[in-house]
Order: C-alpha cells, then structure tokens, then sequence
C-alpha cells in the first residue's frame, strides 16, 4: 500500500472537532462567572432582608428614642425606601465599589472587610495548603494498598476528624494543649519588635486556629484523592509501565499520581473558596480577627450592608476559584485543551 | 539453540469470589529466534493471560503452575530486580488497545524514551535520538514525539506502541491484537512493518489475535486456544484450510473470503437462514441523498468537506454496505442520514419527501430510522435491565399501547429467546453478542423500515460475529427491513450486503452491486482497500528463520 496515513489523518474530518480558540474559551468560563456573581449579590440583598430582628431596635437598645429620632435614623439609612429601590441603591454602590456603611460602627463596609481579608487568607492560606499535602500524600497510600492496615485505620481517623463539628475540635485542642499556644487573637496584646519576632508571634497565634481547620478538612482532600486513584489503579497504561519494568514506586508517582490528580486539582480549588466560607466558626472560636468574626459580629445587629458585603465576597471567591479551576484544568490537562 | 520463548504445561487459575477460574490450562509452546507464531482466540480464550504470565503481569490473585522460560530462563524463579531488568529489555508486549496502553497525560517520546533509559542508561539526549529513530522506524515523523497519544489517530498510537515495544530491541515481541480496531489499510502497514522486523534482525514474535486471516498472512505456525487450552497447532497454512477442531473452523468461517461463493449471503450462523422469498428490483427507495455536502470548518478556520456531493439510495428489501477506512467521512454521512448532523447543501429525502427539520417531525423520522452502535457495551445503560432498556425507546415516542408485549416481541425478532428470560437481566449478565442483540431489540421495538448500523460487529469476538450479521440478513429477508451498514470490513459486506458503496475522501467513488464492485473494482481506491485485505496466499507468509 502506498496511502499514507499520516497525511490522512491530519485531514481527518470525522475526528475534526469544531476548535475553540483558547480566548473564546477563556471568554465564555469568566462569562459564565460574572453572570454567577450577579446572582450571588441579588441573592445576598434580598436573603439577609429575610433575617428576624429589626436593626434599629439594635442600634437604639441603649438610648432611649423617640418615634421622630427611628424615623430621621431610617431615612438616612435608607430603610424608608421600597426594598427594590433599595436593592437598586446598593447595586449602583457596588458596581462603584462602595458596599454601604456599617450601621453599627458607621465606617465603611469596604473599608472593614478590607482589614479583615489577610488574617482570613493567612489562615486558611496556611491550613490548605498542609490539609492538601497531607490528604493527597495519605490518599496515595491508602489508594496504593487498597485494603490495608494503613488504608483502614487512616480512612478511619479522616471520616472521624471530617464528621468533627470545628469549635469542639478548637476547644479540645485548647484544653490539650494547656495553655501553651494563646487562645485569642493573632497578636499579642504587647507586640515584640521587629519583623521575625512579630512573624513568630503572628505564627504562634496561628497554630491553634489553623491546626482545628486543617484536621477538619484534610479528609476530603484524602478521600478525593484516594478514590480517584483508585480508579485509575486498573488502568492499561499501569500495566504498560510495569511491563516496562519500572519499580512500583515509579509507576505510582510517573504514571498513576499525576492521571488520578486532575479530578482532585478542580475539588482544591473548588473546596478554596468554601473553606474560607466556613471559618465562621473557627474564628470566633479563636478570635481571630478574620471575615468569620466579622460575620459573627454583625451577625447579632443584623449589621445588614456589612453582612452583604461579606457574603459577596465570600461567594465571588467560591466562584472565582472554580474558574481558576477551570482555567488551570486547561493547562495541565493535555485532552481538554485539544477540545 | 535454546528457544528464545518456552512455555512448559503452563497453568494460571483465579481465585474470584465466585471460586477458582482456570484460564489457561497445559499450554506448550516455543518460539525460535525469527520465527513467528500465532495464538488465535476470541476473548475468554486465556490468550491475554499468557501474554501476561510471560512477563509475569498476572494480578496477585492468579496462581500460576508450569514453567515459562525466556531464553532459557525461569521467569516465575527469578528475582524481583532480575525481573525487573528483564522486563522490556529481554521480552516487549505491544499491548491490546494502544488507546489505553498509553499514558494520556504524557508525550509519547517521554513514554518510548522511559524504557530506554532505564534499561540502557541513555542520556536525555542520546534516548531522544533514539526515539526519533524508533519514530521513523514505523513511519513517524520525530515532531510527533511531542503528541499527546489523544492527538493521534488510532493507527498512529499503535505504531507508538510498537516503537515503544522496540526501544530496547528486545529479542522477543510479544504483540496482543496489534491490529484490532484498525482499518484495513492501516492494519496492513502494521502487518508489513512488523514482518520487515521479524525479517530484518531476526527477533521472535508471538503474533495474538482473533482474526484468523492475520496470522495467515504473518505467522509459520499458529495455535488455537478455546477455553484456555490449546485445541490445535500446526503449520499456518494447514491450519485455515484444513481446521480440525470445531473452534477453529468456526474462527476460520467468521472472516470469509472475498469472492468466495460458499460465504456470499452466508455469514457464519448456526440458525438456518430463511429461504429468499420474490424479490421486486424496483422496490421502492425508502432512504436517499441527494448532493449532499457536510462541511466542517478545521482549527485554522477554512472549510473541510467532509462529506463533499453524496448521492446514495437505500430501497426497501436491501442492506447497502458503505465502506472506506477511517477518516472517509462515512460516519459523517451516517450521522446527517440520520439527521443528527446539519448538512450544508444538499439533502436528505426518506420515503419520497425531504426529511422533516422541525423538532416533532424528526423524532417521528428518527423512529423509522433506527440506529445500532458500534460498541454494545457503550450503547447500554449499565444500570438498566434489558426490559429497561428496549423499553425506553417506545416510552420516548409514546407508544405505549402494550408495552411489555413491544418489548417481548422485539426480544424474540433479535433473537433473544425465550425473552422472558432476559428482561430482568442487566448488561454485564449478558455476553458481547447477547448486549449488541438488546440494542438491536431496542431499535427493532419502534418498528422502523432502515436500520443504520455503524460498524455493527466490529467490537464483537469473532464466533458471534457470524452471528449477528445473519440476524441483520434474517431481518432483512423476513421483514423486509431496509439497512445500511457502516463498515471497513469487505468480508462483511461480502457476507449479507446486496450493494456496496466505496467511500473515500468524503466522496462515494464507487457504488454498485456486491460481486461487481467487490470482484471488478473499476476505482483505484477499491482497489487498495481489496489488496489490503490479508490473505492467505503461500508467498505472503514471512520466511521462518
């Protein structure tokens, strides 16, 4: 036969995939955000309009006020307004960059979040990036012997410490460590000089708050991991490279970890976002000036344009991490970028 | 001379939750350095658990009895790092399946060099000479080094394999269905490539497959296994024209011979075929294109014509085989049939009116029009029983005047019988023929008048091949079904086909009668895809040593 089937390959139309170019594709996932953004802030408004407790009888519980002081106080809050007129008010403030004024401190949303973002990255920065090394490397082993000792017992403590409520967690690591690690806060009260000295402060505030949420949330990362191993485990291109006389440890970390890894990279970045989400708790228990305590707080006016504020950011970085996700998909997958 | 591969009563059982399996049971055999030998056997036969026994690949639940010596070496004595060490170096496999047998996250140079410099100590520069070397070996060219194995077509990741297999030139190759799910003309390259290297430097090749023609075409010495025996061995030639034991002659019969008038309108079937009743060479034409183009715009843009003026009738009473290798555009074609693909000019007509565009007129048109898939497993939910399954269809159209008698009925005109006893039953119950049997039964329940099958037994063992393509003749003659069979297989048109359409490029360049356009081919094309086929002749066969 003289056809060559390279070049007939290459004109292939049956196997010819209409191709997005990688703008369009960019293009459409950051559409696709935005257009969940703006679901996120018309929900946000309207779900925290529906929260018991009147914030005025809040702000005046020490005072006593007149009818004629509740309804200049509701004016210039703008809660005499229709609820649509409001929620007008405060999309043209976003859009802005303006996300109200506290009612309780009379400061700027803006301007509170802000100082509240870095504790809050720091912390659960710091407590995903160990629960991801810890729950990928424990879910390689348990994955690799299937069945085993190390599989059975450390599955077991992940389910036992994943169904752990976070301030239970946080106490019992208070009481067991006694004292040895500060309880509240990120700094001391008296600060050391110095940057290193401030560091090892800052981090010796951390490790209790960071320790709760890593042993909270290292079991998805295991189990993800674990099971997605599992699946590749039977794979033909294993027995390719065993044939080929790798040692098993080879053909684990060449040829199984990195398959069985793209499912678990979108569940990191995904799960990014909710774990920052889900530091309420872990915050409050520690008093860690973070977004959570700052929830918390607002938590008890209703503090309404400053709990607005904090749930779309918390939302927006849920999303914006699932396109990250998405985004990095494309690069380390070799399949989806063909597509 | 110390045979380079020898397998000594060799066993392998399985221990499963259901008990023990043997799959492989007392088999000898024995390989000389230049000498090829054939194991033919469909799957189930042990012939993947031998391959794997060799390089000592079974999983740990495989208890293995009897020796397999590799140049005179006890593989099941030797110790894990003299294994591993022999491992490709001495023995390579080209496995089953390269779709899968590869890495898909890595290039393939990465892949064919990893055996190199483990084994050889190469540099990274001295393995990537080599592999572009190995890459030019089965006519790659080096760039392809950087792909990815979803970026080349299927015979391309088949010859990655095989230059992969050959990296550390090894003395034996040991290839596992190389050329299953190929085209004919690509299988004929990988045929030819791997006879120049068994020719060239002398190495042995253990040739497996199920498709008895190849290893005519390949081997000196075949042998057949059924059940995890070996039923017959022999000399190659002896062994396809003289079958002894019943497994071979059914695997011989299974791919007919083009032009032979014993297999023409006689797959191999055990049911007899109903008599052909009258008739009417003008039946009426159920299924036409006209001028129909499909064309596709390709990654810089500009326009593809997959398929490029196609003119093509299907009458009722006729099955028309459309054949051509992949890539031709006939599944293109298929696909606009059916109304699944837009067609950029053209179109398509069923029963003498063009086919409807609107939402309910195509669901009506797709019910007359069925179509059967290639892969029975892919086809069928897993989870849903086979009364599910051949039910959903009638439910989707809303014909649910007695439902479970459609279904019962469908069962039984597929051949499924007693039906009763199936409907309960869910895929992975039933064997490869029984699943393509059920998609069958699926179409069949909405009473269609053209069945569409693309490729309907490609992924089918060979004894239930026969099988399925004279439940299609039966069909046919009995209810005067109309079909269009997809294939890259002239053996089956030769088989059950009244016409043949010769597609290439996206364009039919031949269409016809079976016997004139198979036995007279008047287009080169036809030709090649003819002289493609691997045939048995004496001077086809490789020298022996």
């Amino acid at each position: 036969m003289t056809t060559s089937p390279t070049e007939q390959h290459a004109a292939d139309p049956d196997e010819r995939r209409s191709g997005t170019s990688t703008v369009r594709y960019v293009a459409g996932k950051v559409g696709g955000a935005l257009v969940s953004l703006v679901f996120v802030v018309a929900l946000g408004f309207f779900l925290f309009r529906m929260i018991p407790g009147d914030p005025l009888v809040t702000m005046t519980r020490e005072r006593p006020t007149g009818p004629e002081q509740l309804a200049h106080l509701r004016e210039r809050l703008g809660l005499d307004q229709p609820v649509w007129q409001q929620f007008l008010d405060y999309v043209g403030g976003l859009v802005q960059g303006d996300f109200g004024t506290s009612y309780m401190h009379r400061r700027p949303v803006a301007e509170m979040i802000a100082e509240r973002v870095a504790p809050t990255l720091l912390l659960v920065g710091t407590a995903t990036v160990l629960a991801v090394l810890l729950g990928l490397w424990l879910g390689v082993r348990a994955a690799w012997r299937r069945g085993g000792m190390f599989d059975r017992t450390q599955t077991g403590i992940a389910l036992a410490l994943w169904s752990m409520p976070q301030f239970w967690l946080g106490l019992l690591l208070l009481i067991a460590t006694q004292g040895v690690f500060p309880s509240r806060g990120m700094t001391s009260v008296d600060p050391p000089d110095g940057f290193a000295l401030q560091a090892l402060d800052v981090g010796w505030h951390l490790t209790l708050p960071c320790l709760t949420l890593l042993l909270v949330i290292y079991a998805q990362y295991m189990l993800v991991m674990r099971s997605s191993l599992l699946e590749e485990m039977g794979a033909d291109y294993l027995r390719t490279a065993r044939a080929k006389g790798l040692r098993d440890d080879l053909v684990r970390r060449r040829h199984a970890v990195p398959n069985a890894l793209l499912p678990t990279m979108t569940l990191i970045f995904l799960q990014f976002g909710m774990v920052v989400s889900g530091t309420v708790t872990v915050e409050a228990v520690f008093s860690w000036p973070g977004l959570g305590l700052l929830t918390y707080e607002s938590l008890r006016g209703p503090d309404l344009p400053v709990l607005q504020g904090v749930f779309v950011i918390l939302a927006g970085s849920v999303i914006v991490m699932n396109l990250v996700a998405d985004l990095l998909y494309r690069v380390v997958d070799p399949r989806v970028r063909a597509s | 001379m110390t045979p380079l591969l020898e397998l000594q009563d060799l066993g392998v059982t399985y221990r499963t939750a259901g008990g023990e399996v043997e799959a492989v049971r007392g088999v000898d055999l024995a390989l000389e350095p230049g000498e090829t030998v054939g194991i033919a056997g469909e799957s189930g036969s042990g012939k993947s658990t031998v391959v794997a026994s060799v390089l000592r690949l079974l999983p740990k639940s495989a208890k293995v009895t009897g020796r397999v010596l590799l140049d005179g070496e006890d593989v099941g004595a030797m110790r894990w790092g003299r294994l591993r060490a022999a491992r490709w170096s001495e023995a390579s496999v080209v496995f089953q399946g390269a779709m899968h047998a590869l890495n898909p996250v890595r290039r393939v140079g990465k892949q064919i060099a990893e055996p190199l410099r483990l084994h050889t100590g190469a540099s990274a520069a001295e393995a990537e000479a080599r592999v572009h070397e190995l890459l030019a070996q089965v006519d790659l060219s080096a760039a392809k080094a950087k792909a990815y194995p979803h970026e080349l077509s299927g015979g391309q990741k088949q010859r990655v394999m095989i230059a992969m297999a050959l990296a550390c030139a090894p003395q034996l190759v040991i290839a596992d269905e190389p050329t299953t799910a190929l085209d004919v003309i690509v299988q004929a390259q990988v045929l030819d490539l791997l006879g120049r290297l068994v020719e060239e430097r002398g190495i042995g090749l253990v040739f497996i497959t199920h498709d008895l023609s190849v290893l005519a075409a390949t081997c000196s010495r075949i042998a057949v296994m059924y059940q995890g025996l070996i039923v017959e061995t022999g000399n190659a030639k002896e062994v396809i024209t003289a079958p002894r034991h019943e497994h071979t002659k059914a695997l011989a019969a299974a791919f007919p011979e083009v032009g032979d008038p014993v297999s023409r309108y006689a797959p191999a079937t055990a049911e007899p075929l109903p008599e052909e009743g009258e008739r009417d060479p003008q039946s009426p034409v159920l299924l036409s294109a006209r001028e129909l183009r499909v064309h596709f715009r390709d990654r810089a843009g500009s326009a593809v014509a997959a398929v490029g003026g196609v003119d093509l009738d299907v009458r009722r009473d006729e099955i028309v085989a459309l054949v051509g290798q992949s890539g031709s555009g006939k599944t293109t074609l298929a696909r606009t049939l059916l109304g699944l693909q837009k067609p950029t000019a053209g179109g398509v007509y069923y029963d003498g009116g063009p086919v409807p565009t609107s939402a309910s007129g195509l669901r009506d048109y797709r019910r007359r029009v069925q179509l059967v898939l290639q892969d029975p497993n892919s086809a069928l939910n897993p989870r849903h029983t086979v009364y599910e399954s051949v039910a959903e269809g009638p439910r989707i159209h809303g014909l649910d005047a007695d439902e479970p008698g459609t279904v019962v009925a469908a069962l039984e005109a597929a051949e499924l019988r007693p039906a009763e006893q199936y409907l309960t039953r869910l895929p992975h119950e039933l064997s490869g023929g029984q699943r393509q049997r059920v998609v069958i039964a699926g179409a069949l329940a909405l009473n269609p008048s053209v069945l569409v099958a693309d490729e309907p037994v490609a992924s089918l063992d060979a004894s239930v091949r026969g099988e399925i393509l004279g439940l299609l003749l039966r069909l046919r003659r009995q209810l005067g079904l109309a079909g269009l069979v997809i294939t890259h297989d002239l053996g089956l048109a030769w088989n059950i086909a009244d016409r043949v359409a010769v597609m290439y490029r996206g364009e039919l360049v031949e269409v016809g009668p079976v016997e004139q356009v198979l036995l007279e081919p008047r287009h080169d094309y036809t030709r090649a895809l003819l002289a493609a086929m691997p045939s048995p002749e004496p001077d086809d066969v490789w020298p022996a040593g």
